[in-house]
């Protein structure tokens, strides 16, 4: 399938724990198409991580093909897989992951300095742009460790985007953060996915499940099943705010109380 | 670019880990700097004392010989170096290679000086004032020639607790009958009736028993006088003038000089002047101290010399000085050697205004006639004699001991003391002893028995050349049998100065007549005999190492039989003190740097395990293995950089704050060591280089482990949740 840009066929993952053999994966088709917004669901040690793992070519599958963009992963070389990464991947992580001594606008930029396609004008262009779009352009200069955990994984989210990934992995992005900052990245993910973004992310968190528009669920390193999303979740709140809010995210954020943005974080970032 | 702004943002947020290893850098390198600065400094300074004093920039001596040359090594260090078989050929073809100025001859060797004893000074003045009929001075002396044989007599019988006297020689017990004599007042009764013959047994029988004589050691080198002065920039005339070119002379080095030949009392004051007027002060300072209380313990020094006129004068002018009526010499000496910080300067003054002159101020006055004692090359005992032109330093390093411990001779002198073995001589001189059978025979038979008895006594020449008299020469001249024995291999050996030399036989060494002082020798005389060693002058701007080469060369080629050292090394011990100042910089550097480099090895090992999630997230979001290196070998540059610049840039300012005010020499070795009082350092670029290069290479490879580790780090790290 053309469209297609990730087609998982076939893929087992085990892991050798001692004398065991963990099969975190096994038999997993998948595919995902540009402009989704899917859900991987299920329960803690469902294989959600390993699956996000194989697609984000940070790991490789014991058995079966993992193909993204038309490149098989399995005949890559490390470096490849690294390029392949940079430049067609964006990776939202669990605990944020930023780069603690550079502040929200250079961990923003990170991605297209590895580039090293802008220049420094263009970068500077397209790291504001996204600052704006997350709502951060006030906090530019602040490292993460002067950040709220919602304003950090809006920091992470920007610098996921920043290269134009084809597709944004993003592992549990709610969990360390309270339900109501959770709502909030969400609905933020939702609004950059109606710009065009494709998103793939895990949870198990059944309110997170509520807005997805396709949910993969997993039982036992196994897909339970594979739907289209329920007509309730189909119609966003934010989507329902006003025509503009469906152009511009940070509009949808707008929104929201200033309070409830600079809602504090459970987790430290790196 | 991002990895040198995530280098210094990594360095600036782990604020307290990159002081640490900041520091540790930035000592080291500024000790690389200051270290290398020093070390140039002093080798260059070092050159300057020792090539410009008395080794030239290089030494050439036989090849192959047992010792090996060392010019400030101890006196018996590199005795045998043998001797350059043919001077004049060596001379003629180093001479000819390209930046040698010139090649002076030279030997050196210790020798024996007796200082003057005051009886033979005294007799002398006495036989002047009775020659003037000076009636009051002939009384004066007279009563200090009886008080000194009191004190002699006195002294002898001190001896008997522990000699056996039943052991006695002959001629001991003769002298001590002798003196005996000559201490009862029934002798000095009978003094008017003859004051001739009571004059000449005292100078022949009671002089020679007299004490007060001090042996005095000296290290001399033996040289072209004249090339010498000529090539050596540091040498510096004090006092007298120089040798006359191609004649017999002694030049003392004035600090031994000072230190061997000046009254105690005198010399020990100046000692004091000196260290007072560095500052410090009698209240205070030990030796200071120590040195009052010899001068006010060792009083005998100047009353011994004094008599009864000169004892008069002196006692009113301390009585005055010290407004006392005490009449006792002693007393009054002891009180006014009793000095403080106050009064030193005018007692200092007065002691060279009213009691120095009539004391011998010097055992060796210069004009004097001196009689060297030592050792020939074969082990034998002989002396010569040779006048004393004067005094002379090396320029800025006259306070130093080292350089001040050699004086010069002639080149005839050195030979004359050196003898001369060479094989056929040896055969000769063997053939001379069977021929003879004298082998049991005292040695001063056997030069009778080689020359022949006609030589008189009488001829040994009238030697008292300074007009003030001497006691060196008066002493040498005037005694029978002071010297041990006789230069028996000399006088075998050199037959040509023999036949110039008029030998007095009972002294036993070799008395020249003036004659032969003032005798000229000409070049090929000079360079023509045995030749130790010698010293290889460069040109200035010269390569030292490229003319050492070619030395060698041209020894190898026209078979010269030399060995050729650069000064470093024929300076023995000194030279190689730089060579230990750089294994001890050397090491500690290279202690300090082992340190810095595991420390910061630890660091950044730790480093790169607190970042394990950061460096995960990088290679995820798509940086390469290279990139995490390079940012590993960046932060270690621009570590290195910064402190390594930091050190280098204290330590050039610290040498040149150190080059400003100069290093100050606080004793006599540093003063040589640093060819002078101070020690200007300099810095070059190159130190300033090695600095930082050392400062680099220590983080880099520091760091080349944890970068190792921090590339083999997966980025699946990134993706598991907080642990
Ligand atoms: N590195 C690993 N080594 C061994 N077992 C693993 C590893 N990663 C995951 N697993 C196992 O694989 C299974 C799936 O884990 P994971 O993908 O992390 O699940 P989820 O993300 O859905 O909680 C679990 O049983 C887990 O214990
Ligand atoms: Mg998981």
């Amino acid at each position: 399938m053309p469209d297609a840009i990730v087609t998982l066929q076939g893929v087992d993952k085990d892991y050798p724990l001692g004398a065991v053999v963990v099969r975190a994966l096994q038999g997993v088709d998948l595919e995902i198409d540009a402009g989704e917004f899917t859900v991987i669901a299920g329960p803690s040690g469902s294989g959600k991580t390993t699956l996000l793992n194989l697609i984000g070519c940070v790991d490789v599958a014991t058995r079966g093909t993992v193909t993204i963009d038309g490149a098989n992963t399995h005949k890559l070389s490390e470096r490849d897989l690294t390029r392949l990464r940079l430049h067609k991947l964006g990776f939202i992580f669990q605990s944020f992951n930023l780069v603690g001594v550079l502040d929200a606008f250079q961990n923003i930029e990170l991605p297209l300095l590895l580039q090293r396609d802008l220049g420094a004008a263009a970068r500077t262009e397209r790291v504001r742009g996204l600052l704006e779009q997350v709502g951060l352009t006030a906090f530019a200069h602040h490292r993460p460790g002067e950040l709220s955990g919602g304003q950090r994984q809006r920091v992470a989210i920007a610098r996921a985007l920043v290269s134009q990934p084809r597709i944004v992995l993003a592992d549990e992005p709610t969990a360390n953060l309270d339900s109501v900052t959770g709502a909030q990245i969400l609905e933020l993910m939702q609004a950059l996915n109606r710009t065009g973004t494709t998103f793939l992310f895990s949870t198990h968190d059944p309110r997170v499940v509520e807005r997805a528009r396709r949910v993969v669920r997993m039982v036992d390193g196994r897909i339970d099943s594979d739907s289209a999303m329920s007509p309730a979740a189909a119609v966003s709140p934010a989507a329902a705010v006003s025509p503009a809010a469906a152009v511009s995210p940070a509009a949808a954020l707008a929104t929201l109380t200033p309070a409830a943005a600079d809602h504090p974080a459970a987790a430290t970032s790196v | 670019m991002l990895l040198l702004r995530l280098a210094i943002r990594n360095l600036w947020t782990h604020k307290w880990k990159t002081a640490i290893v900041g520091g540790l850098l930035t000592v080291g390198t500024l000790l690389v700097v200051v270290g290398q600065a020093l070390l140039a400094s002093l080798d260059l300074s070092m050159s300057q004392s020792i090539v410009h004093s008395i080794s030239g920039h290089i030494q050439v001596s036989k090849a192959g010989a047992k010792d090996r040359l060392k010019l400030f090594g101890s006196p018996n260090d590199g005795t045998e170096i043998g001797h350059i078989e043919d001077f004049p050929r060596v001379r003629k073809a180093l001479e000819a290679l390209p930046g040698v100025e010139a090649v002076v001859p030279m030997g050196f060797n210790n020798a024996v000086v007796y200082g003057g004893n005051i009886l033979d000074v005294k007799l002398a003045a006495l036989r002047k004032a009775e020659r003037e009929g000076d009636r009051t001075r002939t009384k004066a002396l007279r009563n200090h020639v009886r008080r000194i044989v009191g004190l002699l007599r006195g002294e002898l019988g001190n001896l008997e607790g522990f000699v056996d006297l039943s052991r006695q020689s002959t001629e001991d017990r003769e002298g001590h009958a002798a003196v005996e004599t000559a201490a009862h007042d029934a002798f000095w009764q009978g003094y008017d009736a003859d004051p001739q013959q009571a004059m000449e047994f005292l100078e022949n029988r009671i002089a020679p028993m007299a004490m007060g004589e001090e042996m005095m050691f000296l290290r001399y080198i033996g040289t072209d006088t004249a090339r010498f002065t000529q090539s050596f920039h540091r040498f510096e005339l004090v006092d007298g003038k120089p040798i006359p070119p191609g004649q017999r002379g002694f030049l003392f080095n004035k600090l031994n000089y000072e230190d061997t030949c000046k009254h105690k009392t005198a010399r020990r004051l100046d000692k004091m002047q000196d260290r007072i007027a560095e500052g410090w002060t009698l209240k205070s300072d030990a030796e200071l101290k120590q040195w009052m209380e010899l001068n006010q313990r060792q009083y005998k020094e100047i009353t011994y010399q004094l008599d009864d006129l000169g004892a008069a004068d002196v006692r009113k002018a301390l009585q005055a000085e010290l407004g006392s009526q005490q009449a006792d010499l002693q007393k009054l000496i002891q009180a006014f050697m009793a000095m403080d910080d106050k009064n030193f300067a005018k007692r200092y003054k007065l002691f060279y205004a009213a009691i120095a002159p009539y004391l011998q101020l010097y055992a060796v006055n210069i004009g004097d006639v001196l009689t060297i004692n030592g050792l020939t090359d074969a082990g034998y005992p002989t002396s010569v004699n040779v006048p004393v032109y004067g005094t002379f330093r090396f320029r800025s390093l006259d306070k130093s001991a080292l350089a001040g411990a050699t004086s010069l001779t002639d080149m005839m002198t050195f030979r004359d003391l050196f003898g001369h073995m060479t094989a056929d001589r040896r055969e000769e001189l063997q053939r001379l002893q069977q021929g003879s059978g004298i082998k049991a025979v005292a040695r001063e038979d056997a030069e009778a028995a080689l020359f022949g008895a006609d030589s008189d006594a009488d001829e040994a020449v009238e030697l008292a050349a300074a007009p003030t008299g001497s006691g060196a020469a008066v002493a040498a001249v005037g005694r029978d049998a002071s010297a041990p024995s006789t230069g028996l291999a000399d006088a075998a050996t050199d037959a040509a100065a023999a036949d110039l030399a008029r030998l007095d036989l009972k002294a036993g060494g070799r008395r020249y007549g003036r004659e032969l002082f003032g005798r000229r020798y000409n070049q090929q005389e000079i360079d023509g005999g045995v030749v130790r060693h010698a010293a290889v002058v460069l040109k200035p701007g010269t390569d030292e190492r490229a003319v050492l080469q070619a030395v060698r060369a041209a020894s190898d080629r026209d078979k010269l039989g030399l060995t050729a050292i650069d000064w470093r090394e024929a300076s023995g011990l000194i030279g190689n003190f730089i060579g230990v100042i750089y294994a001890v910089l050397a090491t500690a550097l290279l202690v300090i740097f082992i340190v810095a480099l595991v420390i910061l090895n630890n660091t950044m090992v730790m480093a790169t395990a607190e970042r394990v999630r950061e460096i995960g997230t990088l290679r995820a979001i798509g940086a390469q293995r290279t990139e995490i290196l390079a940012m590993f070998l960046a932060e270690a540059l621009v570590l290195g950089a910064l402190f390594g610049t930091l050190g280098a840039g204290l330590g050039v300012g610290g040498v040149l704050w150190a080059q400003a005010v100069g290093i100050p020499a606080v004793n006599d070795v540093l003063v040589f060591l640093f060819a002078g009082p101070r020690l200007y350092p300099f810095v070059t670029p190159l130190h300033v280089g090695v600095g930082l290069l050392a400062a680099g290479f220590v983080t880099v490879l520091s760091t080349l482990y944890p970068a190792w580790l921090a590339t083999r780090i997966e980025p699946v790290v990134a993706m598991q949740g907080a642990e």
